[in-house]
């Protein structure tokens, strides 16, 4: 009975996804080449302002969960129908925006007023900005005709197709340093600028890692327009000569993860840093420094904290452009579906389909995030500075060398894809290996067993191409 | 059995790879999660006693209650008796035992002849039975302390708030409530010519120089040892003539 409302309930989040995707394709082919604006308003402040602020109650209700804890679920409304049913405790939302805009908006009175103010805002507006060169959507052409509204023009989901594409990522997501590092300073207040100046310092030093590891997927596909990267990315590695009935052409996607595994893993782990969440909120440090946003109350705290959710969307939508294939289901089932829906001119259905489709793996990479922040210990400052600068740099350095090679040496990605393969297989296999009893090489250790003398590791194929980890 | 801590712990790959351990952890709270997600939780008040997937342990406070444990001290009540007055007779032992001293008794008497006066079996009643709650720390002594069971904390109840220290301060109205209790010792069911008494002592607990229990005297005859009789002893005999 639960397991079925649960079920109701992803049913009904995907398919307000669907309807939203498909009024955005609809929307944008009736202003036609005014398309961004609608892009603007359903993409920015629709879908990822709405994720980012369910978000706030999805990460205290999925932490309960993972803790074996109920979480919020006392909030109702009272209104007939609704009448002490909390669903799920989705009101929290509700109660949580009007506490935060209602509050008392107190402001030090040694603080900067000007600089005060200005903090949040950014923080906040880089953030979003940051999604205008994210595409949600393919570029298909909208034709209906409908009454008095005409529309027959190509819509992509996305707000602007720069040349630059993923150079305005990495230039706006530097610029989100500005608004913690003012913050701090703004504050006056000795915790708040210890906070800014973590926040400053370990942003810098994720930038590095963070841009690094993104070059081999542009190496790869030579384009740093995400919708070009996103386009590279259904070809298939290996794949079926021709259509296998309904589930079309059947392989491997050139997907980001399975070429460039390792910057994955250097990008996801930079870009973490830069959302300053666990395991990376040492700038926040709830339990002694409070952080940069020390001082902020009512909306303004409101401000930071939906910022740090809406970092954590476009992460999540990044990493999906770049890594997993963007809208494109990959494997199979891609091509018959294409075909069908654009030899009956429904091009707007073939696109909701597809952006649902994205925005399904936006929200699995979020569930992701959240269960990282939920799972591991925060790190001490030393180790986030050398895992920023000792591991992540140097890592992605020698996979930039690497990816570069092999490109090089076949321009058909294969080999490229090969090795990336093999490095999943080898960490999979590390990961489902037993474990080894505790106690490793002591064996006058009392808790040690008798076969715990060295390390059984068996000689893994993958094991010398992934000897660059 | 001290656990020896290394500055330079041996790890194996594994876990200098750090990625694999990630991956595990993130396995072990997704299983938490959605074994807590797809299944319903059992509301069993008594933890320990769930069953099913679901791990979450709380108890959700108003709607369920875990039950108090039989010995649990609730909140004071004063027992009546069959006649619905309070069965106190005012000895001020509990006011004197109390250690928060949040007990105050203004004893009253029975005139003679007064029929309330059962004959004079009760000669003392509380006029004024006044316990102050918040100064009460439960600690039961109170109820150890009465002679004539007419103290109870068997209410299972807390007491309830207030909005002001005075509405804390129980009085007999307040206080007197619950079933009425009766022992067949009571003074008032033990009159001449009442039915026999239901309660029998059957242990030899009366005095010593009554018979039963024979003084041991140095070598004099040798002692009947303490025993259990079948005896009936007439309890009537502790009535007041």
């Amino acid at each position: 009975m639960k397991a079925l409302s649960v079920l109701v309930a992803i049913g009904f989040i995907v398919g307000v996804i669907f309807v939203l995707s498909a009024l955005a394709y609809l929307v944008g082919g009736w202003l036609g080449g005014a398309a961004w604006v609608s892009n603007l308003l359903i993409l920015l402040l629709g879908f990822v302002m709405i994720i980012a602020t369910f978000l706030t109650l999805a990460e205290r209700k999925w932490s309960a969960m993972m803790q074996d804890r109920i979480g919020p679920n006392r909030a109702t409304i009272n209104v007939p129908g609704l009448r002490g049913r909390p669903l799920g405790g989705v009101f929290h939302v509700a109660t949580d925006a009007i506490k935060m805009l209602t509050k008392e908006d107190f402001r030090p009175k040694v603080a900067d007023p000007l600089l005060f103010g200005l903090a949040p805002i950014l923080a906040f507006a880089p953030v979003l900005a940051l999604f205008a060169v994210v595409p949600v959507g393919p570029v298909v052409r909208v034709k209906f005709d409908w009454f008095f509204i005409h529309a027959n023009s190509p819509v992509g989901l996305q707000v602007s197709n720069p040349n630059f594409g993923m150079l305005w990522i990495f230039a706006i997501a530097s610029l989100a340093v500005y608004g913690t590092s003012l913050a701090g300073w703004a504050s006056n207040n000795k915790f708040a600028l210890l906070g800014g100046v973590r926040a400053s310092s370990q942003m810098i030093s994720y930038e590095v890692a963070l841009g690094l590891g993104l070059i081999g997927v542009m190496m790869a596909f030579s384009s740093v327009r995400i919708p070009d990267l996103i386009a590279g990315q259904t070809a298939m590695l290996w794949g079926s000569e021709g259509e296998l009935g309904w589930l079309g052409k059947v392989g491997i996607p050139a997907w980001g993860i399975f070429l460039q595994p390792v910057g994955f893993i250097v990008f996801f782990a930079a870009a973490f840093a830069e959302t300053k969440r666990a395991p990376f909120d040492v700038p926040e440090g709830e339990s002694e420094i409070i952080g940069y946003f020390v001082e902020y109350s009512g909306m303004k705290f409101g401000l930071f904290m939906i910022s740090e959710f809406a970092e954590v969307v476009i992460l999540a939508a990044i990493t999906t452009a770049l890594f997993l294939g963007g809208w494109t289901f990959g494997f199979g089932f891609d091509s018959t579906l294409t075909r069908y829906f654009t030899s009956r001119d429904l091009g707007w259905l073939l696109g909701a389909i597809y952006a649902t489709w994205f925005w399904v793996k936006v929200l699995i990479l979020c569930y992701i995030q959240l269960a990282i922040r939920w799972t591991f210990p925060r790190f001490r400052y030393d180790q986030i500075q050398s895992l920023g600068w000792k591991i992540l740099l140097p890592l992605a350095l020698a996979n930039i060398f690497i990816t570069g090679a092999l490109i090089l040496l076949d321009p058909s990605l294969r080999s490229l894809a090969v090795v990336g393969v093999l490095e999943i297989g080898f960490v999979l296999a590390l990961t489902l290996k037993r474990a080894e009893p505790a106690g490793g090489h002591d064996s006058h250790d009392a808790h040690g067993t008798a076969d715990a003398h060295g390390h059984a590791t068996a000689p893994l194929p993958g094991a010398a191409a992934a000897s660059h980890h | 059995m001290a656990y020896k801590a290394s500055k330079n712990p041996t790890t194996d790959l594994r876990e200098r790879l750090f990625i694999p351990e990630l991956l595990r952890g993130l396995a072990i709270t997704t299983r938490h999660f959605l074994r807590n997600l797809f299944n319903p939780r059992d509301t069993n008040t008594q933890v320990v006693d769930r069953k099913g997937a679901n791990l979450v342990s709380t108890v959700s406070y108003p709607e369920e209650k875990t039950p108090y444990p039989p010995g649990y001290r609730g909140l004071h009540r004063l027992v009546p008796r069959d006649d619905g007055k309070p069965r106190c007779v005012a000895c001020y032992m509990c006011a004197t035992i109390c250690p928060a001293q949040c007990i105050y008794i203004e004893a009253g008497e029975y005139e003679t002849g007064d029929p309330a006066g059962e004959s004079r079996v009760i000669e003392k009643f509380p006029t004024q039975f006044v316990i102050d709650e918040l100064r009460c720390i439960v600690c039961g002594l109170c109820v150890d302390a009465c002679p004539k069971d007419a103290i109870r904390m068997d209410t299972g109840l807390h007491v309830p708030s207030e909005y002001t220290r005075s509405g804390f301060v129980w009085d007999i109205p307040k206080l007197l409530q619950g079933p009425p209790v009766s022992h067949p010792s009571d003074p008032w069911n033990k009159r001449p010519g009442s039915a026999p008494p239901q309660h029998q002592h059957r242990e030899a607990h009366t005095r010593i120089g009554e018979g039963l229990v024979p003084l041991k005297l140095p070598g004099g005859e040798p002692h009947k040892r303490t025993e259990v009789t079948d005896q009936a002893i007439p309890v009537t005999r502790f009535l007041k003539e």
